[in-house]
């Protein structure tokens, strides 16, 4: 377990790791930032991630892409706990799934009782690139207070016929469209990254897998 | 004059309904023509056909363009060849810059018609000067393709992307519906500059507005997926005053 004092930030990237188990617990006014990214995974992949808000004020980002093939498996929990007030916890999953692969995310959002000025979002947005690919989604709200926004929001579709069809009526062959138009969905899932030089490199390497 | 683009007896279906019905059609380098017809006639289903767009089926007859079989090529080789469309409906594409999507599809046109690719800076200093000749705004190509473009905004991006790719054979399919008369001129602008003897243009409009700007050399009128008349440019005053009733 990582403990986060007050007014700490951290943000850590998580690349290619097929068992992952991680345990937060946040003080104060900390930030916490994630970025899970199964960019050339296992053949399995499992991820738990839980966090407790335990101080107040605190934020907490999950930023989570996953780009799978072939047979390849990945399941992606997440476990959030809002414990005090005012805290704010954004999580936003993607999945490619390309071939047989098969994701699945769980994301268990939990406000407890009494705690009061939460913002909490979850979105899971998943793509997927053939008729065989699967993606489960199971979003678990458990809200006991009041005085709390919370969201979630999951969409899984294929990439978007039209905007192929005006890529390749501009000359752009229809590999080249596909690559393009998966680029653009895992691009923003690097873009909070503070960090400019790596942001640049993962950017490129997605660019490279995709 | 030289053929460019030649339709015979062209029938196509979408969803297995039988929309286009036997359209023949001629256009040679040079030319402007225009189709005029009601709602729901085919004239967007020509453009998809001749475009490439998969979910038409093209039951019978032919597309050729400088004597080549276009029914065959995919929609991107079609592109390269120089077919462009002016989108009706221009799409929105999130997350892909209109600088690389423009990049992408020039290095295309000019690899197919066996020109080195542009650097970085060759390919800068064209969009600029072609930005400049449309009077566009620069703040478009810093966004993602067409995306929170207002609807004038998409309909002179489209007119953009045709100056950047010099096609030989332009559809503009409604790009006048929307416009105000100040888009409207800004747009015909470029059709008339980019006009030149070895291209032409399909211009597909409701209105006898447009044609003041680009004068047409034939206007055709298409109901029910045949065209069913053709004339000169008095044939549009005509049309306006008259409507398609006659034809409907
Ligand atoms: N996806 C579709 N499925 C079935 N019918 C369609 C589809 N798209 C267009 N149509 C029909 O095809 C006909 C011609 O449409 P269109 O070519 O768009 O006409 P125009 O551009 O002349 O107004 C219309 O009757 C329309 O309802
Ligand atoms: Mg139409």
């Amino acid at each position: 377990m990582r403990s986060l004092s007050k007014g700490e930030v951290v943000e850590q990237i998580l690349l290619n790791e097929a068992n992952l188990d991680l345990h937060f617990v946040q003080s104060d006014d900390s930030v916490l930032r994630l970025f899970v990214l199964n960019l050339s995974p296992a053949d399995k992949t499992t991820v738990e991630i839980y966090v407790d808000q335990q101080g107040r004020g605190c934020r907490t980002e999950v930023y989570s892409l996953n780009l799978l093939r072939d047979e390849q498996r990945c399941s992606m929990h997440t476990h959030i706990t809002h414990s005090a007030n005012d805290g704010q916890s954004l999580q936003l999953i993607k999945f490619v799934l390309n071939d047989k692969a098969k994701g699945e995310f769980y994301g268990e959002l939990k406000i407890q009782p009494d705690v009061r000025h939460i913002d909490a979002q979850q979105t899971n947005r998943n793509l997927l690139l053939t008729d065989e690919a699967e993606m489960r989604t199971r979003p678990q709200l458990e809200i006991y207070a009041d005085d709390v926004k919370a969201g979630h929001g999951a969409s899984t579709g294929q990439l978007d016929d039209q905007a192929l069809f005006y890529m390749q009526q501009r000359g752009i062959g229809r590999d080249e469209a596909r690559r393009m138009l998966i680029a653009a969905f895992c691009k923003d899932m690097v873009m909070p990254l503070s960090d400019e030089a790596k942001r640049t490199e993962l950017m490129e390497t997605i660019d490279r897998i995709v | 004059m030289k053929e460019l683009l030649r339709i015979r007896e062209l029938h196509a279906s979408i969803a297995g309904k039988e929309i286009l019905k036997g359209v023949n059609l001629s256009i040679n380098e040079g030319e402007v023509h225009a189709i005029m017809g009601p709602n729901g006639a085919g004239k967007s289903t020509l453009s998809a056909v001749i475009t490439g767009h998969p979910a038409y089926e093209v039951t019978s007859g032919e597309v050729l363009l400088n004597g080549e079989n276009l029914l065959a090529m995919p929609p991107e080789q079609r592109a390269r060849a120089g077919v462009f469309l002016s989108f009706q409906y221009p799409v929105e594409i999130p997350g892909v810059s209109m600088t690389n999507f423009m990049r992408t599809a020039v290095n295309e046109r000019r690899k197919y018609q066996g020109l080195p690719e542009l650097s970085a800076s060759e390919f800068l200093k064209l969009m600029r000067e072609k930005r400049k000749m449309l009077q566009l705004a620069d703040k478009l190509q810093g966004r993602s393709v067409n995306e929170g473009f207002s609807g004038g905004e998409k309909k002179k991006n489209e007119i953009f992307q045709m100056a950047m790719l010099e096609p030989c054979f332009s559809i503009l399919d409604e790009t006048d519906s929307g416009l105000d008369i100040d888009a409207l001129r800004i747009v015909s602008e470029g059709v008339n500059r980019l006009k030149n003897e070895h291209n032409a243009f399909l211009v597909i409009t409701h209105y006898q507005r447009l044609l003041d700007y680009i004068v047409p050399d034939f206007v055709h009128v298409l109901a029910d997926g045949q065209i069913v008349k053709t004339g000169d440019k008095t044939l549009a005053l005509e049309l306006e005053e008259k409507g398609y009733a006659e034809f409907e």
